[in-house]
């Protein structure tokens, strides 16, 4: 498959930080690439670099085959940008900052109209055609921001974490947005600290920590990484060592952990492991609230590599 | 790009009410205040010629020199009229001034008498009138005395003594101190303020042209982050920018003369369109700084505010705005800052429609100001042109 994007031994430092480390990756043309990673991983500095909005000490960026710089416009026309930040004027209605950010691409009017039609209708902001950022809420203000980072029809868009502090209703809409783009053909380099996400979007997943790129694949194989095939939580009251020790004696089980009334139980393989433990549970008149097995998580996964949680 | 950029900067602009405030609403409550300030001044230190009385005696009707001064003291149509004097008698005299008919009395003994009520600023007028016109007295004595002294001893003893009198009266007025106003127009005390604030409100422009630039910039805005990933090339930005701050500036100003001018009845002769002129190249100087500054400075827009604020209002004092005095101290030891300070260059072509008799002064500070400019400009676009931050 074609490359979009070509990312080779990346270094970017602050100072004495060093925030990207020899960062190499591509993008594939039509897939939804997710940079995952907690805050201060490098994931936004990542995308600076590639936009040619940071200078980056080594490395080299191309984009559609060409070298990316801060006037390449031939590639700049065909890219997209939703920013973390609400990148808007305040001065200018809905309508107005769509067609201002969109007119920097695209000179035709008429076109243009027809454009920004189509973004509103992508982010559901029909009713809101003419208020002004002030009137509108955190969730609609961040719609209105990716409506104006993709209204021009790009090739490529990077998607900054443009979930963040976002209503579940606008997160919905947003993320609908996204796959509807990808349907239309664009590749999307999707950034967020949120696993969910990425778990639903992205074709492939890149987990980034410390500059660096931990590990790298789809979903699935990503989990396959997290060494255990399920994991069972139950909400438990008072219970005690010896009991821990009997879950821990369970088939199947790697490993069992319990605090603040919660356990976790991992398992590596295995089959009706969440009917045994019921089982046990009863046999030992263990009272518990609720109780649910699922699949190993991204944040497993990062649990497993680095050891700690994706969002400390 | 160009139009489309133009257009919403100058949307943008007009829909920012602490720009509107500090470069539309500033200036002319400024104004106001300077009106309400100064004017009043103007009008106290209007001289009015005031009545008083001379006791007629035949001293008075000999003494040619109190006869010749009076009489052209007195004359309505000089630029000199101070009193309007009756000839009476003492006791008519002390009635007038009892009745405060008049501000004083003159008796011409010797020495001679002023005789007033109080200590105004009239009765101290007619004092120092009347002790300069005996100083002119005493010296004319002292050169006919003089001028017989050398005819005597020139054998010259010949020569009529009237002759001689008539000319040291000729003598005395040509000697007379005149100071004469060369452009023979008046530049008065509040015009010159109104040109101050011209100058100030030309140079505000560039907080304009800042906070424009500022909205374009990566490091500055995330407007401006989504701007320079778009393919709008920076030096199409910046000239977009600084035309609609412009446009925005030179509004600002227009209303600021119409206010001056129609509301505030400020007289700026027939100097009003080379005013406005220079007032053009002003506001470009004063927005190319601020442009420069916004493009220039690695530092946060608060900090670039003050910044351009200070660079103004150092360049406002360097210039004299805030007392004449330090014009001329720069003019002398550092005459080069002076034509670098685009205050300066405003404030001297402005003077210089009052002060020279030919233009070429006024168009040299004119071209001074355009070059300054487009200098400033291209500075910031070349320090623009391929920028990338280390940090944003």
């Amino acid at each position: 498959m074609k490359h979009v994007i070509e990312v080779r031994n990346l270094c970017k430092e602050y100072k004495s930080l060093q925030a990207v480390k020899d960062l190499s990756f591509e993008v594939r043309e039509g897939e939804i690439l997710g940079l995952l990673g907690p805050n201060g991983s490098g994931k936004t500095t990542t995308i600076n670099c590639i936009l040619s909005l940071l200078s980056f000490s080594g490395g080299s960026i191309r984009i559609f085959g060409q070298e990316m710089s801060p006037d390449a416009y031939h590639i700049k026309r065909e890219i997209g940008v939703v920013f973390q930040e609400v990148a808007i004027f305040d001065e200018l209605n809905v309508v107005d900052n769509i067609d201002y950010f969109c007119g920097l691409y695209i000179r035709d009017k008429k076109i243009r109209k027809q454009y920004i039609d189509d973004a509103i209708r992508l982010t559901g902001l029909e009713n809101y055609r003419k208020f002004y950022p002030k009137q509108l809420s955190g969730g609609l203000l961040r719609r209105l921001n990716i409506a104006c980072g993709i209204a021009h029809k790009p090739k490529v868009i990077f998607l900054d974490e443009p979930t963040v502090a976002v209503d579940p209703q606008s997160r919905n809409n947003i993320l609908d947005g996204i796959k509807t783009l990808r349907d239309q053909g664009a590749t999307i380099i999707y950034t967020t600290h949120y696993m969910e996400e990425v778990e639903i979007l992205c074709d492939r997943i890149i987990i980034l920590d410390k500059g660096q790129v931990l590990a790298s694949g789809t979903a699935d194989d990503l989990k396959t990484l997290a060494d255990i095939e399920e994991k069972v939580t139950a909400k438990v009251a008072g219970l005690d060592a010896g009991h821990l020790d009997g879950i821990r004696a369970l088939n199947n089980v790697d490993e069992a952990a319990y605090h603040q009334d919660t356990l976790v139980v991992k398992y590596k393989t295995g089959k009706n492991n969440l009917a045994d433990f019921i089982d046990y549970l009863k046999k030992e008149d263990i009272h518990y609230d609720q109780i649910y097995s699922e699949r190993p998580t991204l944040n497993d996964v990062f649990l497993k590599l680095t050891g700690k949680e994706l969002r400390d | 790009m160009f139009v489309h950029h133009f257009k919403y900067s100058v949307i943008t602009l007009f829909k920012n009410k602490m720009l509107i405030f500090w470069v539309y609403a500033f200036p002319i409550i400024l104004g106001t205040l300077f009106q309400m300030a100064f004017s009043n001044v103007e009008h106290s230190e209007k001289f009015h010629a005031f009545d008083i009385a001379i006791v007629e005696s035949d001293t008075v009707q000999n003494n040619e020199i109190y006869r010749e001064a009076f009489r052209s003291l007195s004359d309505e149509q000089s630029d000199h009229h101070l009193f309007n004097i009756q000839y009476v008698t003492e006791d008519t005299a002390k009635e007038l001034l009892d009745n405060q008919e008049i501000a004083g009395y003159v008796v011409l003994t010797d020495p001679v008498n002023v005789i007033v009520n109080s200590s105004g600023a009239e009765e101290t007028v007619l004092k120092y009138a009347v002790e300069e016109i005996a100083q002119q007295e005493a010296m004319i004595h002292t050169l006919i005395n003089a001028d017989m002294q050398g005819a005597f001893e020139a054998e010259q003893s010949h020569r009529n003594p009237e002759e001689i009198y008539q000319q040291a009266m000729a003598l005395i007025q040509d000697d007379t101190v005149n100071i004469e106003d060369v452009s023979g127009e008046h530049l008065s005390y509040i015009v010159i303020e109104f040109y101050t604030l011209i100058a100030m409100a030309c140079l505000y422009g560039g907080i304009l042209g800042m906070v424009s630039i500022n909205n374009s910039l990566a490091n500055m805005s995330n407007q401006g982050k989504r701007i320079s990933v778009s393919p709008a090339p920076k030096a199409k930005l910046i000239l977009s920018s600084v035309l609609a701050s412009y446009v925005a500036q030179l509004i600002g100003l227009f209303i600021l003369f119409v206010y001056i001018v129609l509301v505030l009845k400020v007289d700026f002769g027939n100097h009003l369109p080379f005013i406005m002129l220079l007032t053009l190249a002003g506001s470009l100087a004063g927005l190319s700084l601020g442009i420069l500054v916004a493009t220039g400075m690695k530092a946060n827009e608060n900090s670039k505010t003050g910044i351009l604020i200070s660079v103004t209002m150092c360049g406002c004092f360097l210039s004299g705005m805030m007392g004449v005095s330090m014009k001329y101290i720069i003019d002398t030891h550092l005459p080069v800052l002076n034509k670098i300070n685009p205050a300066s260059m405003i404030t001297d072509g402005f003077y210089a429609l009052y002060y020279y008799d030919t233009p070429d002064r006024y168009y040299q500070d004119l071209i001074s100001l355009f070059v300054f400019s487009g200098l400033l400009i291209l500075l910031s676009i070349v320090s623009l042109r391929r920028q990338q931050y280390d940090c944003i």
